[in-house]
């Protein structure tokens, strides 16, 4: 195999490589320390999967070099509507429909203001959080306790297990990658995202790949609504509150080119978000204080961005 | 005998599989113009690129006034008196003029630590004015320049630094007459005050013109060096490809004839001061050749054929059908190959394969949705086999290769779709004469297969080699139209478009 080319392969598989060394070193210290590896991995997949749910619909968005700040407090809105209308109808399918819907609106309504406006769509989403968490704060107030919308516990106590979680996000990462691998949309949001000015030239309408973007990755947020009602059915304003940031660290984690582009990975979501997972549950096992394992998850958020735009900055120009 | 100012001592360089010099020895002298010639991919740009500090060789030494030479960077290298002007684009849009000729080196106009906007665009106008780039406005934002005016800021930027050896990269090619003569100006300028200057150019004429000396690469390593007197076109376009070159170079016929259907046609199109109630009728089966002024508005006319840009008046259509937009354009197999191609015809940081496949949908995703990576891959191959791209594998890089090959990927993206109109903006810019070759046959080809084709080009010789009906433009309008003719000479084209 040419250099260039193991190069190339070697740093595609370098963040795949990270997730197996800290399984590795999970497994390692949960031995060490007589953990119950089995509760720890369920533990891991609770917490992953919501955002790995969310990161994999908004990969679309970072294919196109944007992004939605706005992903954590949709996800909220969405759950409590979706908890609402459970509470009304009594109906798990509804409920999972209407977060769905309502996610893919909120995604839509982002995207149709960009194109009206002709503002970058991240602008947009700026705009969507403000928005977002005042409704989530009405939404409690007027339809829920004050403080709290709440589904009953014994309405989502059976979906609420690891194999259905898994295979949630299994469905979805397939339909995904896809849609981003095997059809024509996914590689025109990749060409799109590597260079816009000649995408256009190529017959690729900016505004069409975006909306395709957000209505992905409002499907992805609405999914992740549903998971997180049946994980934590009392849905509070802290509902959801850090996987906006966690989605956004989870993508870079796993690989995914920062600038979208040709090079971009639908696998970098799941990846990255267990990988982030695994990081804090080990921070954990060695008693660092969530301070220190902020600090410490910064330091490494840097040095993959570090690692992964390396080829790039050390790049020549061409012959 | 003239003093050695730059000496290049058995240079290798590799770029992973790909050989880009081949010990490689080249010396440049005081009050010289060097010429470097040969194909796209012979090594020119990687051994002044080098010599610039862009990049480091493998092996190998260089010397600078008779001292030991290593650039860490452009940055020292143009420092410490060489510079070089790329043939890439190498201005950044958001910034105004003023801030990218001293792009890194505002410090200078900082005082308490702000910047004195006002002394930086007065320097700024001063590095314009030197090079006699006075129309462009130094407080100006770049992005909002074109091709051209781009080109010479960055000239600008390097002259500023009164540089002692001067590498012009292909930059000509990005350039009208008018540019030209500016930068013909300041090589003749540095040649007198007895400084050297190394001029890399696929224009023969140009390079024989312009060069004391000239030096032939071939696959990485040097053939041969020619002195002025020496030059001699056939000899020099033979070591270049290392065989003569066989059959014609433009198509050899003056039939000029095509079809009589109508396959494209423009009505009273106006567009700001680009094009003025313009009508254009292309047949099918013709060449069409477009001529003028870099700034008469047939680059914006290449555009509104393609539907990129929406004209205020008037009506563009494709065999009857108004057209719309870019999308409607390919639906109804038109293709266009911008002047500008490393920003509009192709996604530099995607790969060979990104770049063809992304026009071919139409031809190898099933329903024209489903895409097989084996399909993807056998129609791309073919691409890349028939326009005999010089690539390693399909996955690399576009990036990574040579303007010929870059171009030879944008034709593979439009002709493998099957385009039945292509629009061909300054179609062989930066291609070496071999590449140039096989795309006028290709063309010509097309032609006889009945596609319409419409080449727009500053270079006279080319459309008079290649057109059935050649349009002159000056100011937005057409002002002279010249049926294909053994007789039609550039001087006869030329008085229309001054």
């Amino acid at each position: 195999m040419k250099k260039n080319q193991l190069k190339k392969y070697i740093m595609n598989l370098t963040p795949l490589f990270g997730l197996v060394v800290l399984f590795a070193a999970f497994l390692i210290l949960g031995k060490i320390q007589d953990i119950n590896i089995s509760y720890g991995l369920k533990s891991i997949i609770n917490q992953s999967v919501v955002v790995a749910v969310v990161a994999t619909g908004a990969i679309f968005i970072y294919t196109l070099g944007s992004f939605d700040i706005s992903l954590g407090a949709s996800v909220a809105v969405s759950a409590l509507i979706g908890g609402m209308v459970y509470n009304k109808t009594e109906n798990i399918l509804i409920m999972t429909a209407v977060c769905i819907g309502v996610a893919v609106l909120i995604g839509l309504f982002n995207s149709v203001l960009a194109s009206v406006f002709n503002l970058p769509v991240f602008v947009t989403t700026i705009a969507m959080l403000s928005v977002l968490n005042a409704l989530i704060l009405v939404l409690i107030k007027v339809n829920g306790t004050g403080s709290e919308i709440a589904v009953p516990a014994a309405a989502v106590k059976g979906l609420n297990n690891t194999p259905f979680k898994v295979v949630v996000l299994l469905l979805f990462f397939l339909v995904s990658m896809f849609i981003f691998s095997f059809t024509k949309i996914g590689r025109m949001q990749k060409f799109q995202g590597g260079n816009p000015v000649c995408a256009k030239l190529s017959g690729i309408k900016e505004k069409k790949m975006a909306i395709i973007a957000f209505a992905m990755s409002g499907i992805g947020v609405g999914i992740g609504a549903f998971l997180s009602i049946i994980y934590a059915p009392t849905l509070t304003k802290n509902t959801a509150s850090s996987v906006g940031m966690d989605v956004i660290i989870a993508i870079v984690f796993g690989g995914m080119p920062v600038s979208g582009g040709a090079r971009s990975k639908i696998y970098a979501a799941v990846i990255g978000a267990f990988s982030m997972t695994l990081l804090s549950q080990i921070m954990v096992m060695f008693n660092l204080n969530s301070g220190i394992g902020q600090m410490v998850k910064a330091a490494i958020f840097i040095l993959v961005v570090y690692l992964a735009t390396s080829d790039q900055r050390g790049k020549m120009l061409p012959r | 005998m003239k003093k050695v100012i730059v000496e290049v001592k058995h240079m290798d360089k590799t770029f992973g599989s790909t050989v880009a010099l081949n010990d490689v020895s080249i010396e440049v002298r005081r009050g010289e113009i060097q010429g470097l010639i040969g194909e796209n991919g012979s090594g020119k740009s990687t051994v002044t690129s080098i010599i610039s500090g862009m990049q480091k060789a493998d092996r190998g030494e260089m010397f600078f006034r008779g001292e030991k030479w290593e650039p860490s960077s452009m940055l020292f290298a143009l420092e410490k008196g060489i510079g070089m002007i790329v043939q890439e684009n190498g201005t950044v849009p958001g910034i105004t003029v003023a801030e990218n000729i001293f792009l890194g080196e505002t410090d200078q106009f900082k005082t308490f630590g702000i910047v004195n906007r006002k002394e930086m665009i007065l320097k700024g106008q001063q590095a314009l004015d030197a090079i006699g780039a006075s129309h462009i406005d130094a407080a100006q934002m770049t992005g909002s320049l074109d091709m051209q005016d781009r080109k010479l800021i960055e000239i600008a930027k390097t002259m500023v630094k009164k540089p002692e050896v001067l590498v012009v990269d292909e930059t000509t090619t990005a350039l009208s007459q008018i540019g030209r003569d500016i930068i013909y100006k300041i090589m003749n300028q540095m040649k007198e005050e007895n400084k050297a200057v190394i001029f890399i150019s696929h224009d023969l004429d140009e390079i024989m013109q312009v060069c004391d000396s000239l030096t032939v690469l071939r696959d990485g390593k040097i053939i041969v060096t020619f002195d002025k007197e020496e030059f001699d076109e056939d000899r020099i376009k033979t070591s270049m490809i290392g065989r003569e070159m066989q059959g014609d170079y433009y198509r050899s016929d003056y039939d000029g004839s095509y079809g009589s259907e109508v396959v494209m046609e423009m009505q009273d199109v106006n567009l700001a001061d680009q094009l003025k109630n313009f009508n254009l009728q292309i047949h099918k089966g013709e060449i069409l050749g477009i001529g003028g002024l870099s700034h008469c508005g047939m680059h914006t006319l290449g555009k509104v054929l393609f539907g990129a840009c929406r004209p205020s008046s008037g009506k563009v259509s494709i065999r009857g059908r108004e057209l719309k937009d870019e999308a409607d354009a390919m639906r109804e197999q038109v293709g266009y190959a911008a002047k500008d191609r490393d920003i509009e015809s192709l996604c530099l940081n995607a790969s060979i394969r990104d770049n063809i496949a992304i026009g071919g949908f139409n031809r190898f995703a099933i329903h024209n949705f489903l895409v097989l990576p084996g399909r993807e891959k056998k129609y791309v191959q073919k691409q890349i086999d028939e326009l005999s791209v010089k690539c390693a594998e399909m996955n690399q890089d576009v990036s990574a290769l040579s303007g010929g090959n870059k171009q030879k990927v944008v034709f593979g993206k439009w002709i493998g779709r099957g385009s039945e109109i292509l629009i061909l903006d300054c179609p062989t810019r930066g291609v070496d004469i071999g590449v140039k070759q096989a795309m006028y046959q290709l063309m010509y080809q097309m032609k006889k297969e009945g596609k319409s084709i419409v080449i727009i080009s500053e270079e006279m010789a080319e459309l008079i080699g290649m057109a059935d009906r050649l349009i002159v433009m000056k100011d937005g309008e057409i002002k002279k139209e010249f049926q294909r003719s053994e007789s039609l000479s550039e001087s006869d084209i030329i008085q229309y478009m001054i």
